[in-house]
């Protein structure tokens, strides 16, 4: 009898109590909510900080991708898409620096792309040496790249083709008043910052940007209502060959095997007056911390994350003060009871402890869907690495001790006589 | 696995405290050299809106060890107030209370509360249970405030349960067991640790008389089987025949038999 007994009591109890767990799964509905609301909490905190991260990681995308140890750039350059030209005798003259193994150019420049029904939307364009080896327009998901050598053609990443309105390689538009013809598209190279790249040939993207947006359409483009030159070869057949004095705006260089870079670098800025040379890590740093302080997005994103960590911070300290207040006397009853202060605390950080773990494991699995979801079909990253799950983890509890702050200011009052009183 | 027998063989020390500097059979007339209770000239006044209100008016009071005692009076006397002041939840306005030889109003709040943590077990009016708990976990939750856990406390529950006759009712949460059963798992709570002082307030009034008198006579019991002293405010003269000692308030002060 008594060791049935025995048995059937190691089976059925628990003797490691958790008043704060048993409470809280008391009152599901109110476990719910405030499940829901750190949820929202987790998930909005995640979701700006890997909109911040994802956003200046792409933002240097162009730059992390490239094989060249050093840009050049204008003086005054800002960031990627604003800065002030140089020319290819600049890149020339770089060539012949001691120490430099290869030169490239780049242009990155803002064009206006029609499409075949006459609509129109923004582009940058990105020429570069298809023949080179420095430049690398993101992961080629079709096409070859030396088929850019071929006048006129464009190579546009995936995430852009329905705003450009391109289906299938063959496709094309205008820019300008000339055809670009889609011969290949990149994956995993767009960025807000810069938003749909058309990736170009030198030649094809110098063109570009000497020609004028016209009222006139080749007949093939034409709409209704829109003036059309009946001979659709009215621009030349090939762009014109590139001399010294034209314009670019990066020189991509690849130093002699052991050169030292901050030697090449001064070398370099000596040779080519007004220009500033970056090692690409530099080029690659300065690009994210101007998007992520200067230009008010990154303060932007990371205020969105701080209004998340309060909303949490208020939605969980009111379910635990509510809590709190409706078990007050069974706080009074456990004080009665000679319970130390602290094993009162620790029943409400308990509370919260679970909380927060509770509920930000439904929050990362929405953020997880959310961010591929968002990548898939709007080209924005989302970064959610697991340094930043960690990270939001962290918050996350800090966020619910913070709350219990509340709850504990409130047991502390608890005056244990309440027992005794109907 | 341990056994509770074992268990208790090596360790009853530890769960049933030392008693023999008590006397466990209550002898009337013999004097005993402590008193479980000593109360000196213990006054309360409490402010009520503009007036001052004279609540005590100098109780002295001898409670001995073993003894059940009663504390009666008419509703509004004081007796609530009394209690809480010995149980050390409430300071007096003036006055000296000894709780087994200390003197209680010298210490401070964590110091009172480990005196009642290891001291005293309370049986309230309305149970008083955690609604969250089960009736084992209720009785654990007062083990595991001592720091008796584990094996330790997985027998002393079980041979609470008995003792109070709800072993089958262990794994029930309070709201599955009638009026009698919780208190009867508040009795095995406040027994918990064994203390030698158990203080309850009305511990009838939301019992039938039938019930509350089975109840209260099975506290008699177990608190006689632990030598604990009794200390019970109740206004139920329905109980009276349980009383070792019985003692009225009126008027704030103490009127003895
Ligand atoms: N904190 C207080 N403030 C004002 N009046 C109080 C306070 N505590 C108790 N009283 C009053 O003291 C009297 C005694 O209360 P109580 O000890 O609860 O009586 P009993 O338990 O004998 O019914 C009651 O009239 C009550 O209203
Ligand atoms: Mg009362």
């Amino acid at each position: 009898m008594m060791i049935q007994t025995s048995t059937k009591l190691n089976s059925k109890f628990s003797f490691n109590v958790s008043l704060a767990r048993r409470n809280l799964l008391e009152d599901i509905p109110r476990f719910l909510v405030a499940q829901a609301g750190i949820m929202f909490a987790v998930s909005l905190v995640t979701i700006q900080t890997g909109l911040q991260k994802g956003f200046t990681l792409s933002a240097s995308k162009l730059i992390d991708q490239s094989r060249a140890d050093i840009w050049v750039t204008a003086k005054n350059q800002v960031h990627l898409g604003l800065t002030t030209p140089l020319n290819l005798q600049q890149k020339k003259d770089a060539e012949s620096v001691s120490g430099v193994r290869r030169a490239e150019g780049l242009i990155i420049q803002g064009a206006i792309w029609r499409t075949r029904g006459n609509s129109l939307s923004s582009v940058t364009l990105v020429g570069f040496d298809p023949n080179g080896t420095l430049f690398i327009p993101g992961t080629l998901q079709q096409g070859q790249l030396d088929t850019l050598t071929i006048p006129y053609t464009v190579f546009a990443d995936l995430g852009s083709l329905p705003t450009l309105s391109l289906r299938k390689l063959g496709d094309g538009g205008l820019v300008g008043s000339l055809p670009a013809k889609l011969v290949g598209v990149t994956e995993g190279s767009q960025s807000l910052v810069l938003g749909n790249l058309l990736f170009t040939s030198l030649e094809t993207a110098t063109a570009y940007s000497q020609s004028p947006v016209t009222t006139k359409l080749p007949c093939e483009y034409a709409v209704e209502g829109l003036d059309c030159q009946a001979e659709s070869g009215d621009y030349p057949l090939k762009p014109q060959p590139l001399t010294n004095e034209n314009n670019i705006n990066f020189i991509l260089i690849e130093s002699q095997p052991n050169q030292d870079l901050s030697d090449l670098r001064r070398r370099l800025e000596s040779v080519l007056p007004n220009t500033r040379a970056y090692t690409r890590e530099e080029m690659s740093q300065l690009t994210q911390s101007y998007w992520e302080k200067r230009s008010g997005i990154g303060y932007i994103l990371g205020l969105g994350a701080v209004v998340g960590v309060v909303v949490g911070v208020v939605i969980v300290g009111q379910i635990l003060y509510s809590s709190v207040s409706d078990h007050l006397k069974e706080f009074g009853t456990l004080k009665a009871m000679g319970a130390s202060d602290w094993v009162l605390y620790r029943v409400i950080l308990e509370q919260a402890l679970w909380m927060g773990g509770l509920g930000y494991i439904p929050g990362m699995v929405l953020c997880a869907i959310t961010a591929s979801w968002t990548t898939a079909t709007q080209g924005i990253l989302i970064l959610i690495t697991p340094a930043s799950a960690v990270t939001v983890l962290g918050i996350t509890l800090l966020m619910c001790f913070t709350s219990a702050v509340f709850a504990i200011q409130k047991v502390t009052r608890v005056d244990p006589a309440i027992v005794f009183k109907e | 696995m341990t056994t509770c027998k074992a268990l208790e063989s090596n360790t009853s020390s530890m769960i049933h405290r030392d008693h023999s500097h008590i006397n466990l059979d209550h002898q009337p007339g013999l004097q005993l050299s402590q008193p479980a209770v000593k109360v000196e000239n213990v006054h309360l006044d409490v402010q009520s809106g503009q007036q001052y209100l004279s609540i005590l008016r100098g109780i002295n009071w001898i409670i001995q060890p073993g003894n059940i005692q009663l504390l009666m009076g008419p509703s509004g006397s004081g007796k609530t107030c009394l209690l809480t002041i010995l149980a050390g939840l409430l300071s007096p306005t003036r006055g000296k209370v000894y709780l087994l030889g200390q003197d209680i109003t010298l210490m401070n709040r964590t110091q009172l509360a480990q005196f009642r943590l290891h001291h005293i077990g309370f049986i309230f009016q309305d149970f008083n249970l955690f609604p969250a708990l089960t009736a084992a976990e209720n009785i654990a939750i007062a083990l595991q405030n001592k720091g008796v856990r584990g094996q330790l406390a997985q027998c002393e529950i079980q041979s609470l349960l008995e003792r109070v006759g709800l072993e089958q009712q262990g794994h029930l949460k309070p709201r599955h067991l009638s009026g009698g059963q919780k208190q009867r798992v508040a009795i095995a709570r406040a027994l918990a640790g064994s203390p030698q002082l158990i203080m309850a307030d009305e511990p009838t009034a939301a019992l039938d008389s039938r019930s509350g008198h089975l109840v209260m006579e099975l506290l008699r019991k177990l608190a006689k089987e632990n030598g604990a002293t009794v200390l019970m405010v109740t206004h139920d003269p329905r109980i009276l025949d349980l009383a070792d000692e019985v003692a009225h308030l009126e008027d704030g002060l103490l009127k003895a038999g």
